[in-house]
Order: C-alpha cells, then sequence, then structure tokens
C-alpha cells in the first residue's frame, strides 16, 4: 500500500517538474520569431543571425532540460 | 540521368518495404519488451579496475566502451586524412576532402567571431564538436544500448534460446525472477562523467585562454575593485557584479552538461518507448529526430564553448570601448 503510494506520488511529481518546459517553449518561440524577422528584414545577415538564434535556443532549451533531468532523477534514481 | 534516379529511388522504396515487413515479423515472433532505464552507466566487471583516493572504486562501464569507440574512429579518421594530406595532393578527394571542408566551415566561424584569437580557440571548438558528434551518432547504430550480457532480476523478463549461447529476452511468465540485459555499449554522451568532463575542460580552459589574453587583469572580471575606491557607490555595484560573474561561471559547468546529459538521454528513453510501444517503423521516424538532435547539441556546445572563450579574450576595456562607439 505506502509503496503504491509511493510510486503514485513519484509520477505526479515528475508530471509537476516538467510544468517549467512551458516557459522555455514559449522563450524558444520568441527566439525564432525574432531571428525570422531578422532575416527576413535582412537577408545579408543570415549567418550569423541563425548562430545567435541557436546560441540563443540552446540557453532557453537548457531551462527545460533542467526540469527534464530532474524528472528523470525522480523516475529512474529515487 | 533522369532514369538513373528513378531506378534508384524505386529500390530503396522497396527496401524500405522489405524491412517494413521483417521488423513486423520479428515483433510477432519476439514481442518487444520495455528495456530497464537507469540513470547511471551499467557496470561490465564485477570488480572494479582500480581504486583511486577520493573518487572511490573505478568500475569498466559499459559508457567506457562507447568512448573507446569513438575515440577509435576518431583517431582512425585522423591517421588516414593526415596520410592523405602528407602524400602532397593538392586536391583532396574522399575523406580528407569532406574533412577539410567540415574543418575549414568551423575555422571560418571561429575567425569571424574570435579574430586573432581564432587559432587558439578554433582546436578546442573543432575537437569538442568532433568528439561529441561521434558519440551522439553512436546512438544510430544497431545493437548499442540492446546487445550485452544477461543479469539476473527480480523485476526482470522471461528469456528464450534462439543460437547457441544466444538468448532474447520475451515477455511472458517468469518463475522466480527473469533476466535483464547489460549493454555491452552505450552512448556516453547519455553517463552524467563524460558530459561533465567535458564541461570542466571548456570551462576551465576558458580561464586559462582569458589570463593568456589580459594577464591579471582577467580577475577583475570576478573581484571588480578597480572603481571601489574612485566611485563607492557604483564601485560596489561592479563588485557585487563580479560576484556574480563567478557564480555564474559554476554554473556554466551545470548547464553544458545537464544540457548534453539531458538531451541525449531523453532521446535514448524517447527510443526505448517507443520500440516498445509500437515496434515497426515508427522508431526510424525517432532515429531521424535523433540524428539532427546529435549534430545540434554537438554545434552548441562547441560554439558556446567559443563563444565564452571569445569573451574572455576581449575583457572589461574592449566592451566599454565598442559600447561607446555604437
Amino acid at each position: 500500500m505506502q509503496g503504491d503510494i509511493v510510486a503514485a506520488a513519484k509520477l505526479i511529481g515528475a508530471g509537476l517538474a516538467m510544468i517549467g518546459v512551458a516557459g522555455a517553449g514559449a522563450g524558444i518561440g520568441l527566439v525564432v520569431s525574432g531571428a525570422i524577422q531578422g532575416m527576413s528584414r535582412n537577408p545579408d545577415l543570415y549567418g550569423t543571425i541563425l548562430t545567435n538564434m541557436i546560441l540563443g535556443i540552446a540557453f532557453a532549451e537548457a531551462i527545460a532540460i533542467y526540469c527534464l533531468v530532474i524528472a528523470f532523477l525522480i523516475l529512474f534514481v529515487l | 540521368m533522369e532514369k538513373t534516379r528513378k531506378w534508384r529511388w524505386g529500390v530503396n522504396r522497396w527496401l524500405v518495404l522489405l524491412f517494413t515487413v521483417l521488423s513486423y515479423l520479428a515483433a510477432r515472433f519476439f514481442p518487444p519488451i520495455r528495456p530497464h532505464i537507469q540513470v547511471a552507466a551499467e557496470h561490465l566487471s564485477t570488480r572494479p579496475l582500480f581504486s583511486l583516493p577520493a573518487l572511490g572504486e573505478v568500475y569498466l562501464t559499459n559508457t567506457m566502451v562507447g568512448i573507446f569507440i569513438v575515440d577509435m574512429i576518431l583517431i582512425v579518421g585522423a591517421f588516414f586524412v593526415n596520410r592523405a594530406v602528407k602524400s602532397g595532393e593538392l586536391v583532396p578527394k574522399g575523406l580528407s576532402g569532406a574533412v577539410e571542408a567540415l574543418l575549414e566551415a568551423i575555422y571560418n566561424l571561429t575567425e569571424s567571431t574570435a579574430g586573432k584569437w581564432a587559432k587558439v580557440i578554433f582546436p578546442y571548438f573543432a575537437a569538442i564538436s568532433l568528439i561529441v558528434l561521434f558519440s551522439n551518432w553512436l546512438e544510430l547504430i544497431p545493437g548499442v544500448d540492446s546487445i550485452g550480457r544477461l543479469e539476473p532480476s527480480s523485476q526482470g523478463y522471461a528469456v528464450r534460446q534462439i543460437l547457441p549461447h544466444v538468448f532474447a529476452l520475451v515477455q511472458g511468465e517468469t518463475q522466480g525472477g527473469g533476466y535483464l540485459v547489460v549493454p555491452a555499449v552505450r552512448v556516453p554522451s547519455t553517463d552524467l562523467n563524460f558530459t561533465v568532463a567535458l564541461a570542466l575542460v571548456s570551462v576551465v580552459m576558458t580561464q586559462v585562454i582569458g589570463i593568456r589574453a589580459q594577464g591579471l587583469r582577467f580577475f577583475t572580471k570576478y573581484f571588480n575593485t578597480t572603481t571601489l575606491f574612485t566611485k563607492p557607490f557604483f564601485g560596489a555595484i561592479d563588485f557585487a557584479v563580479g560576484l556574480l560573474e563567478t557564480i555564474s561561471e559554476f554554473s556554466k559547468i551545470l548547464s553544458f552538461s545537464f544540457r548534453l546529459f539531458g538531451n541525449l538521454f531523453a532521446g535514448a528513453v524517447l527510443l526505448f518507448v517507443v520500440g516498445s510501444l509500437i515496434p515497426v517503423f515508427a522508431q526510424s521516424l525517432v532515429l531521424l529526430f535523433e540524428f539532427f538532435i546529435g549534430i545540434i547539441q554537438a554545434l552548441v556546445f562547441g560554439m558556446l564553448t567559443m563563444v565564452f572563450m571569445t569573451q574572455a579574450t576581449q575583457g572589461h576595456a574592449g566592451e566599454e570601448q565598442s559600447q561607446a562607439a555604437e
């Protein structure tokens, strides 16, 4: 009985930990939107903007990955 | 031209259909199981290889086998490319031509960002990108993560013998504990030790390059006392900002290592789950996705290293001048 409650709490906790991914998704969307506007206004800067866009996505994505790692730790390690 | 393209496309189409049917038959005879998912790398040796004073006992793990394979691929490739370059032909062909194009693209990217420090920063960028790229792509090889030795476990599965000394895990009832597979090779990037080691190399060498470029003035980034006595109020703010920079250096290690580990481990778990739920064809699409994730994560790891190193060579004075110029 108690083991079942602990297992259920693990699943709920892992789900709750993934809430933070929503913010990272919005952030990545904003980054790409801004980058594409910049590219369409100034196609000569395509390469520079693409590089910086990937860097910005990586920073925003890192937050989502923290949530993912915490969820994995809850599910498979604890 | 038209004819050849049409012919090749036709053969590939039938090959895809053949493999789909084959995987359907395989899934009928050997119903897929969900593999055991474990964050820490599995031990291959039962006894420790050696023990270190601070780290404890060191076992041979399956990610070590993975990184050994990646190193062998890179070293053998470097050997062949080196021999092709030494042979004196001005126009490189085949593998050496591809490597030259890749390295030239990376060098141009470094030079456009780092300027005159490109020669110092380029080796770190190229080496980190290549080793991360190949260790990510190890996931695409069939047999990685799925072939290994059997280990008895309480939550294991039943086994069925298919060849002499070769067994397969199958679904079904087990009498008194089944077996789990300990994979012989696992993707190195799904081991936190590998990613933390790369992140430490990246961050520590950033400090070394910063000191080489600016001398002891580099440390005013962290303990900023230059304006503390001339302008007390803003000087105090600058000092606090310096302390925050110190913390951000440590968080760089964390974010570097967790980004790579999280992406690749999530990819591996996705492959396991999709493979056990839909055994036919669906995993191919996930593998294509993992192929791109592998490229992007390798590029991001290398490029962030390059950008941080470039920032370390520039320092405060350069930043203020460029801001004033704008």
